[in-house]
């Protein structure tokens, strides 16, 4: 796939995966699996990046001894959501056009 | 391998890294393994499941930026005492010629293949403009009743538009060749501030 557009839709993943409930890298890892692989190295860079443009905050807490960062979800964070869905109408539709002209053409 | 081991060797490859950002990743790796132990995996599966310490770093290595890696490289581990000040004053016209001359050769590197890159399409271009030009004065002849010569020329042209379009194909794919290769230079260079394997 393109390596602009999976970035972004990554991104919008990770944010989905915090967005009803604060949220740590393994457990992100794990709601996602069921649909994408996602290797920590990938995760690491998407979790920096979404910090950076302020869509989700940081914050350590203690557990069972050892620290383990949660990943909560800001308002920029959740716009993006609403952004995402808005475009992806637009994508969808332009997908069915194109299955079925090609379909026609079968 | 165990958790401790692989920590130990991921911080020792990250060393080209600034502190926070190496503590950062470190943590997170480690982090992510407890996590796992947590979740019923034994320590070796969960290290495992990671991935390799080599896969890790040349992720690493490809997304962070060149300037990041020079200015952990050249800042001073601890404050400077007077005589390294003066050593480093006294040694300026030998480590700063070495370091011009350094970037030198790897700026030349990166001429080279763009000189030809350049010169390729120039001498495509110009096939073309030829191309055009002989159309041109071919039909000019053509209508000054300079039969003969104008269907040389006519000639000519097309197959200097041949030529064109087939040189095309050359420029186009000696162009990908040049930008993949000129990519891998970069790697490369980032590459040197990391260190290459563990040192026992």
């Amino acid at each position: 796939m393109d390596i602009q557009l999976k970035r972004g839709l990554l991104d919008v993943c990770v944010l989905a995966a915090i967005k009803n409930k604060d949220s740590y890298g393994y457990q992100i890892i794990k709601d996602m699996k069921p649909y994408i692989t996602l290797s920590e190295s990938t995760l690491y860079t998407i979790l920096k990046r979404l910090e950076a443009a302020d869509m989700l905050t940081v914050r350590s807490t203690e557990h069972d001894g050892r620290l383990r960062k949660y990943y909560r979800i800001t308002d920029a964070g959740l716009k993006r959501i609403e952004m995402f869905k808005a475009e992806w109408t637009e994508i969808l539709a332009i997908y069915q056009f194109v299955a079925k002209e090609d379909q026609q053409h079968e | 391998m165990n958790k401790q081991e692989y920590l130990s060797r991921l911080r020792q490859r990250l060393s080209g890294l600034p502190q926070s950002d190496m503590d950062e990743r470190v943590a997170f790796y480690s982090e992510m393994i407890d996590d796992r132990m947590e979740d019923g995996l034994s320590e070796e599966d969960a290290v495992a499941e990671i991935g390799s310490v080599d896969e890790v770093v040349s992720q690493i290595v490809a997304e962070t930026p060149l300037s990041t890696l020079v200015k952990q490289r050249i800042k001073p581990k601890h404050r400077l005492q007077a005589w390294e000040i003066m050593l480093l004053i006294l040694g300026f016209p030998l480590w700063f010629s070495l370091l011009i001359a350094a970037f030198a050769v790897l700026f030349s590197v990166y001429i080279v293949i763009w000189a030809v890159i350049i010169s390729l399409w120039a001498v495509d271009v110009s096939f073309a403009a030829a191309s055009l030009g002989g159309l041109i004065t071919g039909f000019m002849m053509l209508c000054r009743d300079d039969a003969v010569q104008g269907w040389l020329m006519l000639g000519a042209a097309i197959v200097l538009a041949g030529l064109f379009l087939f040189l095309l194909l050359g420029c186009k794919s000696v162009t990908h060749v040049a930008l993949a290769l000129s990519r891998k230079i970069a790697l490369w260079v980032k590459s040197l501030f990391f260190k290459k394997e563990d040192v026992e």
